[in-house]
């Protein structure tokens, strides 16, 4: 077991000729918490879409638990196995009530039988304070409702990580509590995360380190005391300064 | 394909039939189209009860009985017309070519209603109120704002509707017009060869359907320049 | 308006109600059986498979189903190879080439109304789905399908109702369906009015049985949209 559960080494990710991403290097302890954060457009969501090949890189490498993610469609299972992601719209399975939702991949890619994922679903729905609603259909519950469902999904799955994609910002400003209580209480057990996010006081509270991207380059990486208080970056105190006077 | 040889000048005048056939039934389609969905969109409700009648009738009918019902009945009404007043007369042919067309006129007629209806309800009050915030009178605001946006949402299903009329001009040689299909049975009859003179109606008839096809899509890419030019 | 004729010609006409039936329902069947393949062909990638389905498609969309008919039940004997090869039993008669051709209609219509739903399913569901490990295949089989026969549910039903309607033109290859025997009627008494319009009445009860019956089926498939 190595320490480092994520490395990427100067990769690069082009959208034809649009350079989303410039020369990334980011390591990743295990139990580590990163919070990503940057202007619309910066390339968050493309750098945690390359860890889970949701976004093929063109340059450089990522190793996932020392595995290298490559064209390979075991090794892109392998490191879907170990990195769960949950995304900005809940994008859960709307034809199939909350409980099928968590069932689906442990039956189909873990091969669990079905007593005991419906056990593990109904565990996880416990921990996201939901399980009373585990025989509904999505569209009956609340978007924060959903979005925990969504964590729920991917806990189920044992990942060693989770990527969260802007889990918050599509959430009604009276939910985005109950969305982040979860995810303080995931990072409180030691799960790695890694989080695009825009809600500075959780970043403050919870991550170990602060990343902050401007036109797909990492620009500034910090401890949140230093990054708040003390950010080195031009960019940074400008990007700062916005968001934290509303 | 030698067997054609001889038979492309009467095939070239089925297709004139087949464009004649099709003009006229457009012209007849949209004005049945824009009847049904003005009686639908009104607040007279005996106007809404027969424009829903007219939907119903003619989407639940096969056009093949339609064009039936049409023809002969047209014939037998016309004869008894004609017969009050010169009893000795035994029949009153109507051209199949009129029965026909408002036959498959009324038909696609039918479906262009919703999709006239579906457009107006279709446009923004957004944009209108835009228009009319700009300073645009009504009569500007419907036809520099509405007609333009009708047009782009009313296109795709429109383009649909002229497949049909096209296609469905076929069915008219049912009842005897010498478009494509009969001068096929024709030439079947001297020589002997059904599979290559119905391939080539066929053929006829997909030219005219690639045309239509074409020519919407042109419409629809020249109606999305525009559309992107007013934003 | 002859009352008599209309009660004596209603019931014969409904003798013909059984053939309506097999040819939509055989048809249908055997349609989006062929439209799931040509589906599959199309979204496979490949131009060797996903051509021949769009030239299908392309075919048999743009030509009138009428001129299908008459190639397949008058075209194909012209050729002797047609005739000694095993599906000359089907080809034969004009029961199996209506058949045949209503198939390769209603398929081509139903290939596309497919792709249509398979094209509306959202793509952040299955991008979920990959984050899960998912495979393609499972994506397909748990995901796409079940969501996109739910949004081509509507246009499919019209379809049904266009090929239903699409049975009449049997009649014009000898086949005793109802239109068939309808128009031998009006051929004997000349009552177009009265045959016709029983008729018509015929078919738009039926129509609206497929509407109430494909509505039941979308208010299951819904449930999960208005539970
Ligand atoms: N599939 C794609 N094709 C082309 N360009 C893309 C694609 N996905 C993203 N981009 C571009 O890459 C850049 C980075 O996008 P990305 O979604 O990573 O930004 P982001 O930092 O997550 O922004 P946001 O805060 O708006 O979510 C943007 O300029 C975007 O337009
Ligand atoms: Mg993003």
């Amino acid at each position: 077991m190595t320490d480092t559960l994520i490395k990427m080494q100067n990769v690069d990710k082009f959208f034809g000729d649009f350079q989303a991403l410039k020369n990334i290097n980011l390591e990743v302890k295990r139990g580590e918490r990163i919070v990503i954060c940057g202007p619309s457009g910066s390339g968050k969501s493309t750098l945690i879409r390359c860890i889970n090949r949701l976004e093929k890189h063109n340059n450089g490498h990522i190793f996932i638990a020392g595995k290298e993610l490559t064209d390979q469609v075991k090794d892109i299972d392998a490191v879907r196995r170990e990195v769960g992601m949950v995304f900005q719209s809940f994008n859960l399975f709307p034809h199939m009530t909350i409980v099928k939702n968590l069932m689906l991949a442990q039956r189909l890619v873990r091969k669990i039988k079905k007593p005991e994922a419906h056990k593990t679903a109904m565990h996880f729905l416990e921990r996201v304070k939901i399980a009373e609603q585990a025989d509904k259909y999505p569209v009956q519950l609340s978007g924060g409702q959903q979005q925990r469902v969504a964590i729920a999904r991917a806990l189920c799955m044992k990942p060693e990580i989770i990527l969260f994609d802007e889990p918050t910002s599509a959430l009604d400003p009276e939910m985005i509590n109950e969305v982040l209580e979860v995810m303080t209480d995931l990072a409180k057990e030691g799960m790695t995360m890694i989080c695009v996010t825009h809600e500075m006081g959780f970043a403050r509270s919870v991550a170990d380190r602060i990343i902050f991207m401007d036109e797909g380059e990492i620009v500034e990486e910090a401890v949140p005391e230093e990054f708040f208080d003390n950010p080195k970056n031009e960019r940074t105190k400008q990007f700062l300064s916005q968001i934290l006077t509303h | 394909m030698e067997a054609v040889d001889g038979w492309w000048d009467d095939y070239f005048w089925g297709s004139m039939i087949v464009l004649q056939v099709f003009f006229f039934s457009l012209i007849l389609m949209v004005i049945f189209g824009l009847i049904g969905a003005a009686a639908k969109l009104s607040d007279n409700v005996v106007a809404q009860k027969i424009a829903g009648a007219y939907t119903i009738i003619f989407r639940g009918t096969p056009e093949i009985l339609v064009i039936l019902l049409l023809y002969f009945g047209s014939a037998i009404t016309l004869t008894a017309i004609v017969q009050i007043f010169s009893p000795d007369t035994k029949f009153v042919d109507v051209p199949p070519l009129w029965a026909g067309t408002i036959a498959i006129a009324l038909i696609v007629g039918s479906y262009a209603t919703e999709t006239f209806r579906g457009a107006f309800l279709g446009v923004k009050e957004g944009s209108i109120e835009a228009a009319r915030a700009l300073g645009m009178s009504d009569l500007q605001t419907f036809i520099y704002v509405r007609i333009p946006e009708m047009w782009r949402l009313a296109l795709p299903p429109f383009g649909n509707h002229m497949l049909s009329l096209i296609k469905d001009t076929a069915l008219i040689s049912i009842i005897g017009l010498n478009e494509t299909f009969f001068v096929a049975k024709q030439a079947i009859g001297t020589t002997g060869e059904p599979f290559t003179m119905y391939i080539v109606v066929g053929g006829i008839y997909l030219a005219f359907s690639s045309i239509v096809t074409l020519s919407v899509m042109g419409m629809e890419k020249f109606g999305a320049r525009t559309g992107e030019g007013a934003r | 308006m002859d009352l008599t004729l209309i009660t004596e010609s209603v019931p014969k006409i409904l003798s013909g109600i059984g053939i309506t039936f097999q040819l939509m329902l055989l048809s249908a069947i055997l349609g989006l059986i062929l439209a799931v393949i040509l589906l599959l062909m199309r979204l496979s990638g490949k131009w060797y498979l996903s051509w021949p389905a769009q030239i299908h498609i392309y075919i048999f969309r743009g030509t009138p189903i009428l001129v299908q008919i008459f190639i397949i039940y008058y075209g194909l004997p012209q050729f002797e190879f047609v005739r000694d090869s095993i599906f000359w039993p089907i080809l034969r008669e004009p029961f199996g080439c209506a058949v045949v051709a209503l198939t390769l209609n209603t398929g081509a219509y139903v290939c596309e109304i497919l792709r249509g739903g398979v094209l509306g399913v959202d793509h952040g569901i299955l991008e979920a789905g990959s984050a899960l490990g998912l495979s393609a295949q499972q994506k397909f089989i748990y995901l796409t399908t079940p969501i996109a026969a739910r949004i081509a549910l509507p246009a499919y039903s019209n379809d049904f109702i266009s090929l239903m309607k699409a049975t009449s033109l049997a009649s014009t290859i000898t086949l005793m369906d109802m239109t068939g025997i309808a128009r031998t009627i009006v051929a004997q008494t000349f009552a177009p009015y009265e045959i016709f319009i029983s008729l018509a009445i015929i078919y738009m009860i039926l129509t609206w049985v497929i509407q109430k019956t494909f509505g039941r089926i979308e208010k299951y498939l819904s449930h999960y949209v208005n539970p």
